[in-house]
């Protein structure tokens, strides 16, 4: 019997034990309606804007409706006008909806709450129009110098620069996929945990360690959680790129920018994953009680909170140096790292330096972890010290 | 053959094992007794490879048994535990797998372990879900499953009532003939007596007697005597015998080769009708207190 068929064997089983249980399910189903749901946010997004409603009151100034559309041509939006027998009408208008802003006697606008900026230039800027162009008509000026007050040569402009029409969206990638993967190296180091907690308190630990080695046994565990999280990441990421293969933003490879994203999580996945989870086992194993699971569930947590604090940083400057630090320092890197990746250009030299400074942490973890995890795995009851674990590990 | 050569294990200031050595042979049950605390759970995982003793080995067929030897053992454990929320027959093929067979092997026998255990019905539902008796049956049967060449049972009678014993004593006596060792510790001596051929007694993590049941009880230099006149209890009038009290209040004279039991057998013809005249071996009870009292 190799040691590799106990491994596949003690895999296979946490795997599908795993995936039957609540926890799981629950967690795909809030997943695919998460996925189902973002779907028609993003077309939301995608449609133009419709007109603003401009609701009149008492007297209209001379030639508003022409001014208002030039001006509202300025912002690329377009301007439907309302004119209302009263003020209370006219209320009762912005009220409901139907108008967004109220314009009483060309001297006063009336908002339901708050003035929305745009709208209140574009108003401010019709009826200023309105009143030069009248001023102009009582000076007797000729059409030409009308022409010439009221449209003066417009101001060259020049950019030095193309937009880059995916920047946003590389920013919304980068952030959705450090949310995925801070979640799932939790959710599954935690299933690591409960794992290696039940095999105590259920006392089967002892037949399973009868049969085989407890580097075994942590190692089957820890790939076989593994692989469920790889299922529920693919499952997740198929979602998400079916949903941008059906939207559409000009420009965009939102399907591009899809695929890299999903690598890079899958990548990340499986390297922090693996230091985390053999942390979690280390821990499991030091308690065999329901009640102990919260106090040390925490203790992970504090290890992979600064990097996904430090994750913001980079999402806003992927070049500041407590985030370049931050994607290069385990265990920060799991959850740095791959913003920086996603954001902006980061060079493979650095990623492949970022990998190797994780492997190299997970393999003296799984060295210090190990040793815990066969130190305690045996002793059934109050909560292990890590220095006992230790001690006993070296008998 | 199993042997326990010298074995000592410490676990802080307590001594657990201090020197205890026997042997376990094929195609034999031996019945492993002793006080709590004086070393049966120790030694057994030491076998099993769980603990490592201080000094002194474990030796199968003469050698130290490798990872490979050792799923050949079958072992049940004294803190009883499989997976709760598995289905019973997952459970058997995982525990079968795990200890070498292959799948399809791994399911027959999980299925015919079933059938045995008269739990084919409830062969889809969680252990859990199982009655406490039924759950014990599971656990014998996960320990058995993959066909080992021997078998480490630590208590494996307790909680079993009169029908769980008499069917786990028959499983054992199978084992045993179809060549298994069989090494078990108990506490219920008479039951040990009904089971057993070699008895092993441990006290304070050393072998105090060991052998067969026959050799031990000849080899003592004990007789038991129990005597009635008239249908009622009678005591002898001799200097230095010695009466046990057994907790059902029957009362039994220890008679070594000094003790003139002929004089006992004329006082009690003399005192009347003597209805009951029973000189008898020690019992496995006697062996234990004898020994352990030593």
């Amino acid at each position: 019997m190799s040691a590799v068929r106990q491994v596949f064997f003690i895999a296979r089983r946490d795997f599908l034990q795993r995936a039957r249980s609540k926890a799981f399910l629950v967690s795909m189903l809030i997943i695919v309606l998460l996925v189902a749901a973002l779907g028609p946010l993003l077309a939301l997004d995608d449609e133009t804007p419709g007109p603003y409603d401009v609701g009149v009151v008492g007297v209209e100034p001379a030639g508003l409706e022409a001014s208002l559309q030039s001006a509202v041509r300025l912002f690329d939006r377009r301007a439907v006008l309302h004119r209302y027998g009263s003020r209370a009408a006219g209320e009762a208008a912005l009220q409901s909806g139907d108008a967004d802003v109220l314009l009483v006697d060309g001297r006063e606008v009336v908002w339901l709450e708050e003035p929305a900026p745009q709208l209140a230039a574009i108003v401010t800027g019709a009826v200023g129009e309105t009143e030069r162009r009248r001023v102009m008509d009582e000076l007797g000026l000729s059409e030409d110098d009308v022409a010439r007050l009221m449209a003066p040569s417009p101001l060259d402009s020049t950019t030095l620069r193309e937009p880059d029409p995916e920047a946003e969206p590389r920013r919304v990638a980068a952030y959705a996929g450090n949310l995925v993967l801070y979640i799932s190296i939790l959710m599954f180091g935690q299933f690591v945990l409960m794992g290696v907690m039940e095999e105590k308190s259920s006392r089967v630990i002892e037949l399973v360690l009868s049969r085989a080695q407890p580097r075994h046994l942590l190692a089957g565990k820890v790939i076989g959680v593994g692989a469920l999280g790889l299922v529920q990441l693919v499952v997740f990421s198929v979602a998400v790129l079916i949903m941008l293969s059906l939207s559409d933003i000009a420009d965009v490879d939102l399907t591009g920018l899809g695929l890299r994203t999903v690598a890079t999580v899958f990548g990340w996945f499986l390297v922090g994953y693996g230091f985390f989870s053999v942390l979690y086992a280390a821990l499991g194993a030091t308690i065999s009680r329901q009640e102990d699971t919260q106090g040390v569930a925490m203790i992970p947590v504090l290890f992979l909170l600064p990097g996904y604090f430090i994750s913001f940083v980079a999402l806003e400057d992927p070049d500041a140096a407590v985030a370049v630090v931050g994607s290069l320092v385990p265990p920060l890197s799991p959850l740095v790292m791959p913003i920086r990746s996603i954001t902006g250009g980061v060079p493979v030299g650095e990623v492949a330096l970022s990998v190797a400074l994780l492997l190299v942490a997970t393999y003296g973890l799984i060295r210090l972890g190990g040793r815990i995890y066969r130190g305690s795995i045996l002793r059934i009851g109050a909560r292990v010290r890590l220095r006992e674990a230790w001690q006993a590990s070296q008998r | 053959m199993l042997s326990l050569v010298d074995l000592h294990k410490r676990f802080g200031d307590v001594v657990a094992l201090d020197g205890a050595g026997f042997d376990a042979r094929p195609g034999r049950i031996v019945g492993f007794l002793g006080p709590n605390g004086a070393g049966k759970t120790t030694a057994m995982r030491c076998v099993l490879g769980l603990v490592a003793p201080d000094s002194g080995e474990v030796l199968w067929n003469g050698s130290p048994p490798t990872l490979r030897h050792r799923l050949r053992f079958g072992y049940m454990p004294e803190e009883r535990g499989l997976y709760p929320r598995m289905r019973i027959r997952e459970q058997l093929v995982y525990f079968a797998a795990l200890s070498g067979l292959s799948r399809a092997a791994a399911a027959v026998s999980a299925d015919e372990w079933l059938q045995r255990l008269s739990l084919a019905d409830r062969a889809n539902s969680k252990l859990e879900e199982l009655s406490h008796g039924n759950q014990q049956r599971v656990q014998l049967a996960a320990s058995l499953v993959h066909g080992p060449e021997l078998a480490i049972l630590d208590e494996p009678f307790s909680g079993l009532d009169p029908l769980g014993v008499d069917s786990m004593a028959a499983i054992l006596r199978e084992l045993a003939a179809a060549g298994a060792g069989i090494l078990f510790s108990s506490h219920q001596l008479d039951l040990v007596e009904d089971v057993c051929e070699d008895v092993v007694i441990i006290a304070a993590g050393r072998v105090v007697l060991s052998g067969t049941l026959d050799e031990l009880r000849n080899g003592s230099g004990y007789r038991y005597l129990e005597v009635a006149v008239g249908g009622n209890e009678w005591s002898p009038d001799i200097r230095g015998i010695e009466a046990i009290v057994g907790v059902t209040g029957r009362r039994r004279y220890v008679i070594t080769a000094d003790t003139p039991v002929d004089q006992v057998m004329a006082q009690a013809i003399a005192a009347g009708d003597v209805t009951k005249f029973a000189l008898e071996p020690p019992s496995l009870s006697d062996l234990f207190r004898e020994a352990v009292a030593r």
